[in-house]
């Protein structure tokens, strides 16, 4: 299947578009940096930044992937709704993503302005794509193998995890499209690490193509996460270059939209590579020219 | 019954899953040295004993399928054994082990007298039968655990360990069968048949690692009938 345009908020990219998503954690305790945005002045500063570094995404999330303490449904709302609404009102054209897996938490960020509902578990609440219908918003169909919101994977094993991510995120784009969600506004994101070890994500990562020929633009979210940290030994803090080659190379085997902490070296990377296969020419190209 | 080995069954047992560097060598030196005592008692059948989706034997040349973990590996086409078999399997090639073996499955929702009671055919399947038990403790034990903290894993796992060390077996068989798998205590069915295979007497027993390096309570024990 050809790829197509994307419907994000107003806007309509073309496949050629490479878009950056940039996180922005309305928690204390996500596992990057924990808490750096907790503070809501610190969190506009962080859109503002985001912003002026490239972000085509703002994706504004309000319980960490990790197990830890219960986050309520009236928490989570309280934590990224109002958020939501002074960033819709800072800027009125910038795609606002809520990062949830509950439908009433969706409702009511879509309510105050969200363009896309980020549901990486799954679609374990099978009511978020109702309100994506409901609200004319885009949906992410993610792959989590099955397991619920905030666990880890145990001795997760797969035939062919591939074709699982494949087969799982293609029947959840179906069912939202069945629920009235707009085709153009679905992506499917194979959710490195969510029901998988580093050698699953490793080899999702190696046969991204397979996903991104079934013409549904493609998210990854691959930002310092632990199959980078496990496949280089690396810390938390120095997983940043083998993200970025994650990075390049789903890009260039059809990734659409980058889930990211690092916009600006995100923004670098992915201008790279549209030079490298064609999409872009160079910003400027003189040398050996004069 | 001649003896019995313990032993844990995750999938970082297996050197092809854990990538370059090495990892638990003091785990994978006790799994080791417990089926080297378990074979040094010339055993004319090994019984590997692991939990699976279902009670049942499967052929004794299939083994783990490696490419359900680690996609890049090989995999080992149809009629792979279940996880806890496999690396039983693995763990008597390692040592060399070339008899004969039966991979016997107990089901995972198995009652504890189901599991009893297979034990006792096993144990009466000849004097020099060997049992390698594969069954792990809770994965709830800290929060950076798979399944996250979960206080009452250390009073569990502390249960099995005691039972074990005073060669108690029976006390395996009053383990809470709801409480095992809210703790994600894959174990459970296998150590109750290994308590059905070795009435009392309690045995002689000798624990050779007891530890939860990343959460999970991972217990290599030998045992030996009085």
């Amino acid at each position: 299947m050809t790829a197509r345009v994307l419907r994000l908020g107003r806007h309509a990219f073309e496949p050629d578009r490479l878009l950056v998503m940039a996180i922005v954690n309305r928690t204390p305790d996500s596992f990057y940096q924990p808490g750096v945005t907790w503070d809501p002045a610190a969190a506009m500063e962080r859109v503002h930044v985001v912003v002026a570094e490239g972000a085509d995404i703002v994706d504004i999330g309000g319980v960490p992937a990790r197990p830890g303490d219960e986050v309520e449904v009236s928490e989570e709302i309280r934590r990224t709704v109002p958020f939501i609404a002074a960033v819709r009102d800072a800027y009125p054209d910038l795609v606002i993503s809520a990062d949830t897996w509950r439908h009433e938490v969706a409702r009511e960020a879509c309510g105050a302005g969200a363009d896309l509902i980020n549901d990486t578990w799954g679609g374990w609440d099978a009511r978020l794509a109702e309100v994506a219908a409901e609200f004319g918003a885009g949906l992410v169909c993610s792959h989590a193998g099955g397991l619920p919101p905030r666990t880890r994977p145990f001795r997760v094993a797969y035939a062919d995890v591939v074709d699982d991510v494949r087969r799982g995120t293609l029947a959840l784009a179906d069912r939202a499209v069945q629920a009235g969600v707009e085709a153009a506004r679905i992506l499917i994101d194979p959710a490195h690490d969510f029901g998988k070890n580093t050698w699953h994500s490793l080899e999702i990562t190696r046969r991204l193509a397979e996903l991104t020929a079934t013409g549904w633009p493609v998210l990854v979210s691959l930002s310092n996460k632990d199959f980078v940290g496990e496949a280089l030994d690396a810390p938390l803090d120095e997983r940043v270059a083998g993200t970025l080659a994650a990075t390049a190379v789903s890009a260039w085997l059809g990734a659409r939209v980058f889930r990211v902490h690092q916009v600006r070296e995100t923004r670098h990377v992915l201008s790279m590579v549209s030079a490298i296969r064609g999409d872009t020419p160079p910003a400027l190209a003189v040398r050996g020219l004069a | 019954m001649a003896a019995a080995a313990l032993c844990p069954s995750p999938p970082l047992l297996c050197p092809q899953l854990t990538g370059r560097r090495p990892v638990l060598p003091e785990l994978r030196a006790a799994c080791a040295e417990v089926v080297g005592r378990l074979l040094g008692d010339d055993p004319e059948l090994v019984v590997i004993v692991g939990p699976a989706a279902a009670t049942g034997t499967w052929d004794p040349g299939s083994r783990l399928d490696l490419s359900a973990f680690a996609p890049a590996i090989p995999g080992a086409g149809t009629g792979a054994a279940p996880l806890a078999l496999g690396l039983g399997a693995m763990l008597l090639d390692q040592a060399g082990y070339g008899g004969p073996r039966r991979l016997q499955a107990i089901g995972q929702d198995e009652p504890a007298s189901a599991c009893a009671k297979l034990g006792a055919e096993l144990a009466g399947s000849g004097a020099r039968t060997a049992l390698l038990v594969m069954g792990d403790g809770s994965a709830r034990r800290t929060s950076k655990a798979p399944g996250y903290l979960d206080p009452r894993a250390a009073g569990f796992d502390a249960a099995v360990e005691r039972a074990i060390r005073a060669g108690d077996l029976a006390a395996l068989l009053e383990l809470d069968q709801a409480l095992a798998r809210d703790l994600m205590a894959t174990g459970r069915p296998a150590w109750q048949v290994l308590a059905g295979a070795m009435p009392a007497p309690a045995p002689a027993t000798e624990v050779l690692y007891c530890d939860d390096p990343f959460g999970v309570a991972y217990l290599v024990a030998h045992l030996r009938p009085r």
